[in-house]
């Protein structure tokens, strides 16, 4: 292991070091949990809608002061620029640092909280125990009632695990590869098992925080959670066994039933982990197909109660030949189509094996999931706008959840009409070949797969990144060895 | 055939429920009226048939209107208004009336008549108002002054610092802290451990600000530097920084200084 430490680092040094080493974790996002100021004392609060206080010049949202506890690392997880195997500049906090750190930049509102995460120093018990010591004393001795996501160190033992959960809003533990063979390939020192297993913890934790018995529970469904499907919408995984063997670890991990550490809140109780858990998995490093992910992610929601899967589309920091070599930047019209996913699967009601199957693996690059799904789907459509339950109009391309609601709503006062609906915020461009307003069509369209498809197309798509489709597609079709050759052959048509 | 009014009136929550009441009690007919709001010099053009009128305000106006709306609507509705009036449209006053005449005309269903377009511009102005509020909530920055008191300036489009100030107050509580509207000249002041308050900016020695201690020096530098390591160089993107952060904001952050 080679490690070239500095001595009498000044601290804009570490933080420069550490933060540059903590950037491709993408769960920056302090949401989930409201809590009012402590009153009388102490500093800080807490809004579940999250609030970003600046954004980096990569356009993502800055919310948190996102940093290593340290990069001295004894894994070597082929992907990580900290990994010990790499020559880097290595720095470690106290925790005194950090907690200066954190509350300077929270008085003048650069932030709205810390999120830890750190390279494994010395053993997993030794790093965990150093980020418990800093969240308890930011706690306790500088009074910070605000917002902290910290992550668990894979094989750290769970009572170390279960005192920092009292300290900490949201904890995560990365599954960093959608499948166990890629996490053996790619993550020598993590096993599935290490990662699987504080997450349950975190989650039975959780559940008995709110006083209801972790044990002989049926699948746990949240009041709170956004999610309430009606009981025909409900249903177990139905994947074919392909997949299923990529999540049979994850169902495997769901009857972990033992107890773990001591349940015992500090003086101060905010609650166990009270907005709950999240995880994160390099997209693009690994063969697997969208399918595959996005049953990973399903039955993540499903067996784990995560408030979030974040996809992370690969960056190349590292040769080695068990990673890819990509030229043409990360993946990130991949990644998105996987947000777009993972969304119809926390908000639509939808189900990973409605979206992709094993004959079509992979999302449509050119086409957001949803409106692929409803092309696939035509005999469901139209829907009669002023009828139609609420999930069925979510299944609508050009209604969102809000204009979901908004017509809920508005349709008890009056018969809606296209006009109302473009008002409302419907994309009409898109929703006018899937629904009628009191039996009528806007215009007489064709309903005919081919023909929409192409209509669909010239409806242009925001995109995150400076990039239209058609170059971004350019870019995936690169990955050739991710069956994307397939996927593009379908596309191909409708040029 | 009547003829047409307009009811100027000053820019406020009040001035425009001072002009409602006076623009409803004439019985002139709702069409031919309209509120405008006084703001600046520019009156707009003048136009012939016009009956151009100054509303004065009157707290007895304003009560009967605000009763009205409370009682003859619903609190919803009350808020809304509220917003609204918040909002830097300047059509805004016009804007309330028009929703008003639909809301007492039908109760406190008006806030479901999303498909009607005065009800839905209500909506917008508040959505305006609370987006921008919430932009702020994030964007804008407090600066230590020598005396510990933390000191921020803004120039927001709507009227907000008091929508900032419960935010700010339950999270600061126990900091002094100032937040200054530097276009409309006035500020938020909070006490620590007291209650806040609304203020005209006159009060304010703006020279202080000029001066930064040698510790605000040294954590200005701090953020600065975390600021640009924790951004991704593989994959920059300015364009999508300016849609989440445009430029407009970014006067007062020093990490675009
Ligand atoms: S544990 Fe792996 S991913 Fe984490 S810092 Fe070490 S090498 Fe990097």
């Amino acid at each position: 292991m080679s490690i070239i430490i500095q001595e009498d680092m000044t601290v804009q040094k570490k933080l420069e070091v550490l933060s540059d080493a903590a950037k491709y974790d993408v769960a920056c996002t302090s949401s989930g949990v409201d809590r009012s100021g402590g009153g009388s004392s102490g500093i800080g609060n807490s809004v579940a809608c999250g609030i970003c206080h600046t954004f980096s010049a990569d356009g993502r949202c800055i919310s948190l002061l996102k940093i290593l506890m340290t990069n001295e690392c004894i894994f070597d997880c082929k992907y990580c620029f900290n990994r010990a195997s790499n020559d880097v500049l290595r720095a470690t906090f106290t925790p005194e640092e950090i907690c200066s750190l954190t509350i300077e930049f929270y008085r003048r509102n650069y932030i709205e909280g810390l999120f830890l995460s750190s390279g494994v120093l010395k053993t997993p018990d030794h790093t965990m125990e150093l980020m418990c010591k800093t969240l308890r004393m930011l706690r306790e001795v500088y009074q910070f009632n605000g917002y902290i996501h910290c992550k668990a160190v894979p094989g750290a033992d769970p009572v170390l695990v279960e005192m920092t959960g009292w300290y900490a809003d949201r904890m995560s533990v990365n599954l960093e590869l959608p499948t166990a063979d890629s996490l053996r390939m790619l993550a020598p020192n993590k096993t599935r098992k290490n990662i699987l297993r504080p997450m349950k913890q975190i989650q039975i934790g959780r559940i008995e925080n709110k006083g209801k018995a972790a044990f002989n529970r049926l699948p746990f469904i949240e009041e709170e959670s956004a999610l309430v499907l009606p009981d025909n919408y409900k249903n177990n995984i139905a994947a074919p066994a392909s997949v299923l063997q990529d999540v049979q670890d994850i169902i495997a991990a769901d009857s972990i039933k033992s107890s773990f550490g001591v349940i015992k809140a500090p003086s101060i109780n905010r609650g166990f982990v009270p907005a709950g858990q999240s995880t994160q998995m390099i997209i693009g490093a690994t063969p697997e197909s969208d399918y595959q992910i996005m049953s990973v992610a399903e039955a993540l929601y499903q067996k784990f109660d995560l408030k979030r899967v974040f996809y992370s589309a690969y960056i190349s920091i590292n040769e080695d030949n068990s990673l890819p070599a990509v030229n043409q930047g990360p993946p990130l019209l991949r990644e998105h189509r996987l947000y777009q996913a993972d969304w119809l699967l926390r908000f639509y009601g939808f189900q990973a094996a409605e979206l992709l199957s094993e004959s079509r693996p992979n999302f449509n690059v050119l086409m957001d999931p949803k409106c692929n799904w409803a092309i696939g789907h035509l005999e469901q459509f139209p829907v009669e706008v002023n009828k139609a339950d609420y999930y069925t109009l979510l299944r609508v391309p050009g209604i969102g959840v809000k204009s979901a609601q908004r017509i809920v709503k508005a349709r008890k006062t009056a018969i809606l009409s296209f006009e109302d609906l473009k008002k409302m915020g419907v994309v009409l461009k898109r929703a006018i070949y899937f629904i009628t307003c009191a039996g009528r069509m806007m215009y007489p369209v064709k309903i005919e797969e081919n023909y929409i498809t192409s209509m669909l197309l010239r409806v242009k798509e925001k995109l995150p990144f400076d990039m239209d489709a058609s170059t971004a597609y350019k870019q995936l079709s690169l990955f050739d060895d991710m069956n994307f050759t397939a996927a593009n052959a379908q596309i191909g048509s409708f040029l | 055939m009547n003829s047409k009014k307009v009811y100027y009136c000053e820019d406020s929550l009040e001035g425009i429920f001072s002009a409602v009441y006076d623009a409803w009690s004439d019985r002139n007919g709702h069409a031919n009226n309209k509120i405008c709001i006084i703001s600046g010099e520019d009156l707009g053009d003048m136009e012939l048939f016009t009956e151009y009128i100054y509303v004065k305000n009157s707290e007895e106006k304003i009560g009967k209107v605000m009763k009205a709306i409370y009682n003859k609507i619903s609190e919803e509705a009350y808020e809304l208004v509220c917003g609204a009036s918040c909002s830097c449209d300047i059509t805004r006053g016009d804007a309330i009336y028009r929703f008003l005449i639909i809301g007492f005309s039908m109760g406190s269903g008006v806030v479901d008549c999303l498909y009607d377009k005065n009800v839905m511009k209500i909506f917008e102005l508040n959505r305006n108002v609370s987006n921008e509020a919430h932009h702020f909530k994030g964007f804008l920055r407090f600066q230590e002054l020598k005396e510990g008191i933390l000191f921020a300036k803004i120039a927001p489009k709507n009227d907000i610092v008091r929508l900032l100030a419960p935010h700010f107050s339950d999270r600061l509580s126990q900091e002094n802290f100032i937040i200054y509207d530097e276009s409309r000249n006035t500020a938020i002041i909070h006490r620590m451990a007291d209650q806040w308050f609304y203020t005209n900016a006159d009060l304010l020695d703006l020279e202080k600000i000029k001066e930064m201690t040698e510790k605000e020096q040294n954590i200005d530098n701090l953020w600065k530097a975390f600021f640009n390591s924790v951004s991704i160089k593989e994959r920059e993107n300015k364009g999508l920084q300016r849609n989440n952060l445009p430029l407009r904001f970014r006067g007062n952050m020093p990490e675009f200084r």
